[in-house]
């Protein structure tokens, strides 16, 4: 079978509102659409489709997914949104090829900051 | 001042067995394996605009959790189609389901982590298609 590409990801939310002023407000993502249950916002190359589960009878599960959001510098990015309150987990860590923060949503799903630096290898 | 994203570089897919997940995401979805992928826990499939980095979490020092329901959705041409090729790889598939813009069908990976196999067929406000 032919796998086209990725139309979205999704990451859960118990508070759509909430989640709307994070994705859009602090990260700065542009909205595609909008719903009471259901946010779609631009994520790069990517949709990242934001949703309320208990509209449809689901539970809530935060995602470990760990998106890696490419910004041309970590450690500004980083700085810019601790200046807006969000927390990080840990140190920046430098792997030799890319540096990498990991922070959380306000609904606790795992996101991260990230940019290689090395030239690939092939 | 903004933080200024730039795009998706990967979204990691944690699995319990990478020779398992091997196979569903590079024999039975036919998604490449890039060749920079960087270690034997950590592989890197592309699935068209984004790289999906198939890894353990147990050797990167985080507890296994899978992804939660509905978190990443594969365009393909035709669900039913895809759906049909699954199965009869021994792939149990979901029913497929129609929203009135789009198809859906379920199935889970070896590790439970679930993949929607998606279409829209309707065309979106501005007139063009996916």
């Amino acid at each position: 079978m032919d796998v086209e590409q990725v139309d979205f990801v999704s990451v859960l939310t118990e508070d759509i509102p909430r989640a709307k002023e994070f994705y859009a407000g602090t990260l700065g993502l542009p909205i595609e659409t909008e719903g009471e249950n259901d946010l779609e916002l631009t994520l790069g190359q990517v949709t990242l489709d934001v949703f309320n589960p208990a509209s449809v009878g689901q539970a809530f599960a935060p995602s470990p997914a760990g998106i890696a959001i490419r910004v041309a510098d970590v450690a500004a990015a980083r700085a810019e949104l601790e200046a807006k309150g969000v927390r990080f987990d840990g140190e920046i860590v430098d792997t030799g090829v890319c540096h990498f923060a990991f922070f959380k949503d306000p609904d606790g799903n795992t996101l991260m900051l990230h940019r290689r630096y090395a030239p690939r290898e092939r | 001042m903004t933080v200024g994203v730039e795009r998706v570089d990967y979204i990691r897919v944690p699995v319990k067995d990478i020779g398992q997940a091997k196979h569903f995401y590079g024999d039975l979805l036919g998604l490449p394996l890039n060749a920079n992928s960087p270690d034997d826990d950590w592989l890197e499939f592309e699935a068209g605009n984004v790289t999906l980095a198939v890894m353990t979490p147990e050797t990167h020092e985080y507890e296994f959790s899978p992804l939660p329901p509905g978190a990443l959705a594969l365009r393909v041409a035709d669900v039913a189609e895809a759906k049909a090729k699954l199965e009869a790889s021994g792939v149990e598939v979901n029913d497929m389901w129609d929203s009135g813009k789009c198809r859906g069908a379920g199935v889970r990976d070896p590790s439970g982590n679930p993949i929607l196999l998606h279409r829209r067929y309707a065309p979106y406000p501005d007139g063009s298609t996916p």
